[in-house]
């Protein structure tokens, strides 16, 4: 009996322990890169929300020319309303076995090249119709706009990458500064000082967001 | 020698806090409700196990998205069925309290298992919440009370039982109330330090992201800011003082409750419907066995037929009661495990997801056109200066830096209010105001810059008597292109006003 209240202060301990882990690292911002059990101690279930809406469209190319939605024709997973699960892989981790998943299971034509893009438009495009006419005066013309964030061979593996178009908006928005681009341009040595095979390496095998497309080397 | 007692004092509460004895009735309703809960999504996968969690599909690894490649196996689709399968028979016995201990002990580590096979489209933060509580009722006795284990237990000591129920130390139970007062003040953690929780912007686009379920309620809230903005405070308020006020006797009623009326507020608001009902499954651990006999007494009172909810539980102890005396319970329980594995995985072969045998071969990719395909992929198109503004409004009234009201009609004297908010990223910005007569011509005009950290700009406007009572026109201008216009009309006397000099519009 004595044990097991040991055992069971020990559990409790070592559970309070974790959970006090993980907010503080939270908080701190320390220890969380790169790991998996953090995902069940750390608390981040409102981390912010994009001013645009996005969709993944991914469009498949034949030799002849032809283009293909690569959407499962048997009807897409949507797990939390009526978008398909494709939608809710943000950073695109998925895309490559979804492609392959996609293609394997289904009839066409050889594939060539897909590409992967991202659909993009303001989030006040998706308030009712009636709820736009009492607020908003303007007509509500939704534009699209297409941000190329990938292409990839029939297998799902990408050949090219592109930046997130949120990225892309973000740094078009700092570079596009006289002064910074000159500063940019003289820091800039001739020679690569900081090449890095197994970065690139890494560049080539995932997609990767532009955030150190600052890095002027 | 103060010291020795207080500090004794300090650890036998300590001590009474977590291995108190009670009978687990708070821990058997969170067994029933959270399991029952955390099924529905699981139960609605089960025609997609195929595609979601097997090797003949696309599942995506929780581990893969921090880099640590795939370390959980990916079954073949039979095997991964029949799993699936044995894993929601295990959380059903759960939920009827057969068998109670190995149910959690199989049921939980196939629940976590196929969460983190899936962490696009299953794993979630109410999965992580149920999973601690799945973790905590298998280390529980939460199956000694109502429950079949505790029916077939009573038939067997017969004339020998007692009718004091069990009782055990209720440190499971704390652990899932101290789950909750991390979760909430980690959650606060988390909205101090994301831009623009406290200016209501990010609720209002989480609003209008329709990722989860429908949300008409929250489409409407998020066209009013500022409701936001304090709805966002008193949030945070309560998360962070959650932990402070949930054992105080008082305190529980104010931090539950809140507790409560923010869940129901996140399904009306956000869409969101299993992690409310997940959360609220949880609070059912704060009830104490005292909190039980009131509960009681106030059901008896209001003579609220409750044996009815014990039928179940009832019919399937008699059912078990049928089998074999030879043959253990626990064996029948493998037994009928085995049978839902097979069954599971005959059930994935029939669904055919794929909708290969169905149609005698694999279904055919949608051709699309190829200027619309083109126009996809060879899309460079700069945003429209109107896209890079959410909203334009006048009024006279702010709160939080955001306009609190909406008005079409001034006096003079008024100073007019006319704000935008601006959808981020965006850059640096030269954005205009113009007031124009009715005619279209320009009356008066500020500018400013709205750098690339701005979500709103305001632009206050003196009526004073410069104008004649008249309609006018608000209009905002983004790099010189019109963005948006709204009407108002200037009323009253522009004499009752000392004259303005001609320079102090804005």
């Amino acid at each position: 009996m004595q044990i097991r209240r040991m055992a069971s202060g020990l559990f409790i301990l070592a559970y309070l322990m974790c959970l006090a882990w993980g907010v503080g690292a939270h908080a701190l911002k320390v220890g969380l890169a790169g790991n998996t059990t953090s995902y069940f101690c750390v608390w981040d279930m409102f981390c912010g929300w994009q001013a645009y809406d996005n969709r993944t469209r991914i469009i498949g190319e034949d030799s002849n020319g032809n283009y293909y939605a690569v959407e499962e024709p048997w009807g897409a997973f949507t797990p939390f309303g009526n978008v398909a699960r494709v939608n809710y892989d943000v950073s695109n981790n998925m895309i490559s076995r979804h492609i392959k998943n996609v293609l394997d299971h289904s009839q066409h034509a050889g594939i060539d090249r897909v590409y992967v893009v991202q659909e993009i438009w303001p989030k006040q495009f998706n308030v009712p119709d009636r709820l736009w006419s009492h607020y908003f005066h303007e007509p509500k013309d939704k534009t699209s706009y297409y941000n190329l964030r990938a292409i990839c061979d029939a297998s799902g593996m990408p050949v090219e990458s592109y930046p997130d178009w949120f990225n892309a908006q973000t740094l078009n928005g700092i570079a596009d500064n006289p002064r910074l681009q000159r500063a940019a341009e003289r820091a800039t040595p001739y020679y690569n000082t900081f090449f890095n095979p197994s970065e690139l390496k890494a560049q080539r095998s995932t997609f990767r967001s532009s955030a150190d497309g600052l890095n002027t080397n | 020698m103060k010291t020795t007692t207080s500090g004794t004092s300090w650890f036998g509460g300590l001590k009474a806090f977590f291995f108190a004895e009670q009978s687990p009735y708070g821990l058997a309703l969170v067994r029933m409700f959270l399991t029952s809960v955390a099924l529905v999504p699981m139960i609605r996968r089960f025609p997609r196990v195929r595609e979601l969690f097997s090797s003949d599909g696309a599942p995506q690894q929780l581990a893969e998205l921090f880099g640590q490649g795939r370390p959980l196996p990916e079954l073949p689709p039979a095997f991964a069925a029949a799993l699936y399968g044995v894993m929601i028979f295990a959380l059903i016995c759960g939920v009827f309290g057969f068998r109670t201990r190995m149910a959690f002990l199989i049921g939980t580590p196939l629940y976590l298992y196929f969460n983190l096979l899936d962490a696009v489209s299953t794993m979630t933060k109410y999965s992580v919440i149920a999973s601690h509580m799945f973790l905590m009722l298998t280390l529980s006795n939460c199956g000694s009370v109502w429950s079949i284990d505790a029916i077939l237990r009573r038939w067997k000591e017969g004339p020998a039982a007692t009718a004091i129920p069990p009782r055990f130390p209720v440190w499971p139970a704390r652990l899932i109330q101290m789950l909750f007062c991390f979760v909430y003040f980690g959650a606060a953690i988390t909205k101090i330090q994301t831009q623009a929780f406290f200016s209501g912007e990010q609720m209002r686009y989480w609003m209008l992201s329709n990722w989860n379920y429908s949300n008409p309620f929250g489409e409407v809230l998020a066209m009013w800011t500022p409701v936001l903005l304090a709805c966002g405070y008193f949030t945070v308020v309560w998360e962070i003082t959650f932990p402070f006020l949930a054992w105080r006797p008082a305190g529980r009623y104010f931090a539950l409750g809140v507790g409560i009326l923010f869940h129901i507020m996140t399904w009306i608001t956000l869409g969101l419907y299993i992690f409310p009902l997940i959360c609220i499954s949880g609070y059912l651990s704060f009830l104490m066995e005292d909190d039980i006999v009131a509960i009681r007494r106030f059901v008896h009172r209001l003579r609220i037929p409750t044996s009815l909810l014990g039928f179940p539980r009832f019919a399937i102890a008699r059912m078990i009661e049928m089998r074999p005396q030879s043959v253990p319970s626990s064996i029948l329980w493998i037994g009928l495990a085995v049978v839902v594995a097979v069954a599971s995985a005959e059930a994935d072969y029939r669904i055919d997801v794929y909708g290969i045998r169905r149609n005698n071969g694999p279904l055919a990719l949608q051709k699309i056109d190829s200027r619309e395909a083109l126009a996809m992929i060879n899309n460079p198109k700069p945003l429209r200066e109107k896209d890079k503004f959410f909203s334009f409004d006048i009024g006279n009234m702010m709160v939080g830096g955001q306009l609190g009201n909406r008005r079409n009609t001034f006096e003079f004297g008024d100073t007019i209010i006319a704000h935008c908010n601006i959808n981020p990223p965006h850059e640096d910005m030269w954005v205009d105001c113009v007031v124009e007569d009715s005619d279209g011509r320009i009356v008066d005009s500020s500018g400013q810059y709205v750098t690339r950290e701005q979500l709103f700009a305001n632009f206050n406007y003196d009526a004073g008597n410069k104008l004649v009572p008249g309609e006018y026109w608000m209009v905002l201008k983004s790099s010189g292109n019109e963005v948006a216009r709204r009407p108002f009309t200037l009323t009253g006397d522009p004499q009752s006003l000392p004259t303005m000099s001609d320079f102090v519009t804005n």
